[in-house]
């Protein structure tokens, strides 16, 4: 699967290692999420079907 | 209690995937007597002896999403993985039912970073059974950029979890429960079966021995 190109909790390029590309589970929205904002477990949120997560 | 509210409760134990008393009785609901920050939305309450108690309409969702999450991945790009004992007899049952992959026991350092390591796997998602316990897997899954799906307790931190079970994950019974929830809950997701009642093993079968 590609890459997203941003978190989507902050915005920032995912070039560093840690961050992660998924599908969203209710829809097929690709959530891209950096190293910080999963190391701080800050929540996300799909912005097709408004999935909360973690 | 008003009526209304019963009628709503009553609703929301119809949603879930079995009834609440099932849960109960396996113990799903209790946590520890430590509380982080980030598994706060997901405790109901705190018993008068200090126990944290886990909201299990949350853990029903959540498992819900967490199938529907695992579905949408090849299940021979997925590692499950459980150093506790009483999570890997749960984790083989899902691997025979799913045919996801397994590590039960020792993590091997390496196994998803070092090409040149015995047993080396590239899985696309890992399931860890203790964010705590499986530090070294989620380590590794952190290193190659990999979403991972974790069952935490009250006591755990979810630093690097994508998808959160919150459930007790040191129950016999629990571990269970819930990898036997998930194991239904996939196979409905893929089509390989057409309803609930089509899944013919128990919870019993997921149990580990004492």
């Amino acid at each position: 699967m590609k890459k997203a190109e941003k978190c989507i909790s902050c915005g920032k390029g995912l070039i560093e290692r840690g961050s992660t590309t998924f599908i969203c589970p209710n829809c097929d929205t690709k959530i891209g999420r950096c190293n910080s904002c999963r190391e701080q477990n800050v929540k996300y949120h799909c912005q097709e079907c408004g999935f909360i997560g973690p | 209690m008003t009526k209304d509210l019963q009628e709503d409760n009553k609703k929301i134990s119809e949603d879930m995937m079995i009834s609440d008393e099932v849960y109960m009785t396996s113990g799903v609901h209790i946590g520890t007597r430590q509380k982080t920050a980030d598994m706060k939305e997901h405790i109901y309450k705190v018993r008068n002896d200090g126990l944290y108690i886990i909201d299990i309409n949350k853990t029903d969702q959540k498992i819900n999403i967490a199938a529907k999450f695992i579905s949408k991945f090849n299940p021979e790009n997925i590692l499950v993985v459980s150093v506790r004992q009483y999570g890997q007899k749960p984790i083989r049952k899902l691997s025979e039912y799913t045919g996801i992959k397994v590590l039960d026991g020792r993590f091997r350092p390496g196994t998803l970073t070092n090409p040149s390591a015995k047993g080396f796997i590239e899985p696309e998602l890992l399931i860890v059974t203790d964010p705590l316990a499986d530090s070294q897997a989620l380590d590794e899954a952190r290193n190659i950029g990999i979403p991972v799906v974790g069952l935490c307790d009250t006591n755990n931190e979810l630093k690097y979890i994508d998808i959160v079970i919150p459930t007790n994950n040191k129950g016999r019974r629990a571990l269970a429960l819930v990898y036997w929830l998930l194991s239904r809950a996939i196979l409905k997701e893929n089509g390989k079966i057409k309803s609930y009642e089509n899944f013919k093993p128990t919870v019993e079968d997921f149990e580990a021995e004492i």
